[in-house]
């Protein structure tokens, strides 16, 4: 078997698919590097985010293979042959999945390349996250090759690819159900969160079965379509009536804080940790600005390990730090101006109604972008509310923040509409 | 020694009936197979490649029965087969496509290498071995296409119009490696040439209307033929006699 595999990776469909795979992986690394720099989690977790693109590539090419056959007129010369069918279909599948699966391996090792250099957590699991995506690259070849099989038609390869493409993109719609374990694409999990082994095992032997259904099908196996069949559905049904991907819990590693020794405090979480000095030459000065006024935050921590279920502004000494998108590809802060915008939840006036809705005087509005400008530092310009503020004394300043801090905490519309009438 | 038994074989093709009563038995020789358009010739070679099912009849090929599936993979495995239409993969090498045909045919792999490289040797293709199938022309192809046939050293051999593009010298190579291979070997050649016929085969058979009208020697062939009928040799004037007696004969 071999030696029929290594002339099927080299003059079959697998080239093409290894290039394919190899050039979407690229693209795809390319596009979002902010989704997995400096994070191994995030790199898995990004190969499965790209399966939208990756599983219809090889569904394209598993059923652009198996239509081989027909499109070359040998299927008589090998129905004559001793060998089951099944073998060769194995072979073929085999090829294009190993070849599809090495292209893909190879764009993500580059990029595993730069996250190596900087990473600063290994652990959390992520390594099933990218097994599964491989099985999950079998599977998708398998589900090819019966298309293939069923339709000779040589525009069914892009047709299966386009169908496997729009399929699974509505399927990232159910993100909140369980279903959406059924579907090989990342299911919007953070980096920071552990899929349970259990969710990990069934998925895994999920795709497997799907593989298996579907080469005995092309193969016309009966026995062994029933049975991979079978074991399809008893997977599928824990998966479906378990948890949902939203209520992942957080991996206790991943989140522990790593903080600074010196100056205001900044902490971020071990997974994160890789931009902490990027971090603290944004967060530091602005706390540092605001050292000493009451109501304002003393250190800055990365959202990452906030308790679950604890809303964002309960705890007035903490601003948390959004880092989910912040990591370049060599593993830097990819938008310090975002992170700076991270600092508005604190002068952001606590004035939602019941429904979550912000109901205030837009005077209110313009008061709370002056003491953000003054909180950021940002430049004034002539004669406006920030430049009489600036222009007043340090210690007048800051009574003035401390001040519109309290009034905010509260909702007091005239105090806030009064502070902003400099 | 028969290695080759037909026995009331019967193929149709929804209502058309192609075969029907067919008894054939084949022994080591080469055997043409003649007949006009539509007579059956391709049926009944496809029937002896396991690739059609046939309604009725018995078929044993080398000993076993092709019904049985045991029986039937066994044979598979002694026979060579190059149909009407030869499909390849261009992208192959002429190697590589033997070899792989070599795995399909259960072949030990230790003899593998040997077994293609003799079989390339014997069509001479071994200058073109490493080249890609596209890149040879028709003749080269159809020699491929035998070298495929003949790698696993088949006890029956089933060539479907094998000449078809060949120029003349390399029929005249073909027909010498088909005499060496039916020296004990069962080769059937279902072919349009008659020609070919008298150059390279041992025995004859003729089928018209899905029924076998002439099994014999070239010359019984000859033989058959007079001044009065058609055709520009003497096996040609056989042929036309001997398809004019069976459609005049009542069924």
């Amino acid at each position: 078997m071999r030696r029929a595999l290594r002339v099927e990776v080299r003059r079959g469909t697998a080239p093409f698919a290894a290039l394919a795979m190899f050039g979407a992986g690229v693209w795809m690394l390319a596009v979002h590097p902010d989704d997995w720099g400096g994070r191994w989690a995030g790199l898995a977790n990004y190969l499965r985010m790209s399966m939208l693109i990756l599983c219809a590539l090889m569904i394209a090419a598993g059923a652009w293979q198996a239509g081989r056959e027909r499109r070359r007129d040998i299927d008589e010369l090998l129905a004559s042959a001793p060998r089951p069918g099944w073998q060769p279909l194995l072979v073929a599948w085999l090829a294009v999945a190993l070849a599809g699966t090495a292209g893909v391996l190879v764009a993500f090792a580059g990029a595993a390349v730069l996250v190596a250099r900087v990473a600063t957590y290994t652990g959390g699991g992520w390594w099933w996250t990218l097994a599964v995506g491989i099985l999950a690259l079998g599977a998708a070849a398998a589900l090819g090759v019966f298309v293939g099989r069923i339709f000779s038609l040589r525009v069914v390869a892009p047709i299966a690819g386009l169908a496997a493409y729009l399929g699974l993109g509505i399927a990232t719609y159910w993100a909140g159900r369980a279903a959406a374990w059924l579907s090989p694409v990342y299911g919007g999990w953070a980096a920071d969160r552990l899929v349970p082994v259990r969710v990990t095992a069934l998925q895994a032997a999920w795709l497997a079965a799907v593989a298996a259904l579907m080469l005995a099908a092309a193969a016309r196996l009966r026995r062994t379509a029933i049975l991979a069949g079978g074991l399809a559905i008893a997977v599928a049904v824990p998966i479906i009536t378990g948890p949902a991907a939203r209520r992942l819990p957080a991996d206790p590693a991943a989140v522990e804080l790593v903080c600074t020794a010196t100056g205001p405090q900044v902490c971020l979480s071990r997974i994160n940790a890789f931009l902490i000095d990027d971090v603290t030459a944004v967060a530091q000065p602005i706390l540092a600005h605001l050292d000493g006024i009451p109501g304002a935050p003393r250190r800055a921590v990365d959202q990452a390990a906030q308790p679950d279920g604890q809303p964002i502004g309960e705890n007035h000494e903490t601003v948390w730090l959004n880092l989910n998108y912040q990591s370049t590809a060599l593993g830097g802060l990819t938008s310090p101006d975002q992170l700076r915008a991270d600092f508005r939840q604190v002068t952001r006036p606590a004035c939602m109604d019941a429904s979550g809705r912000r109901e205030v005087d837009q005077q209110v509005y313009l008061t709370d972008a002056l003491a953000t400008a003054w909180m950021l530092d940002e430049p004034p310009t002539a004669d406006t509310p920030l430049a009489r503020l600036r222009a007043l004394p340090i210690p007048e300043q800051r009574a003035w923040f401390a001040a519109y801090l309290d009034a905010a905490g509260r909702c007091d519309g005239p105090s806030l509409i009064r502070l902003g009438q400099l | 020694m028969t290695t080759v038994s037909v026995e009331g074989l019967r193929v149709s093709y929804g209502k058309r009936v192609v075969l029907d009563g067919l008894d054939l038995e084949l022994g080591p020789g080469v055997h043409g197979l003649l007949g006009p358009n539509g007579a059956g010739k391709t049926t009944l070679t496809r029937v002896l490649a396991t690739v059609l099912r046939p309604d009725r009849g018995d078929v044993r090929l080398l000993g076993h029965r092709i019904d049985d599936h045991s029986g039937l993979r066994q044979a598979r495995r002694r026979l060579g087969y190059l149909p009407q239409t030869f499909g390849f993969y261009p992208r192959f090498t002429v190697r590589e496509f033997v070899e792989y045909f070599a795995w399909l045919k259960e072949m030990p792999p230790a003899r593998i290498p040997l077994a293609v490289d003799r079989a390339i040797e014997r069509v001479g293709l071994l200058d073109r071995a490493d080249d890609r199938m596209k890149q040879l022309s028709g003749g080269m192809l159809r020699r491929a296409g035998i070298a495929q046939a003949i790698v696993n050293d088949p006890r029956l051999l089933l060539l479907d119009e094998p000449t078809a593009g060949l120029d003349p010298e390399q029929r005249v190579q073909f027909r010498a490696l088909l005499r060496e291979v039916g020296l004990d070997v069962v080769v059937l050649v279902s072919t349009h040439l008659v020609e070919d016929v008298v150059a390279a085969c041992t025995r004859v058979s003729v089928v018209d209307g899905g029924r076998l009208v002439f099994t014999g020697l070239p010359d019984e062939l000859i033989g058959t033929g007079g001044d009065s009928d058609s055709g520009d040799s003497p096996i040609e004037r056989g042929y036309t006699a001997v398809l004019r007696g069976a459609r005049t004969a009542p069924r």
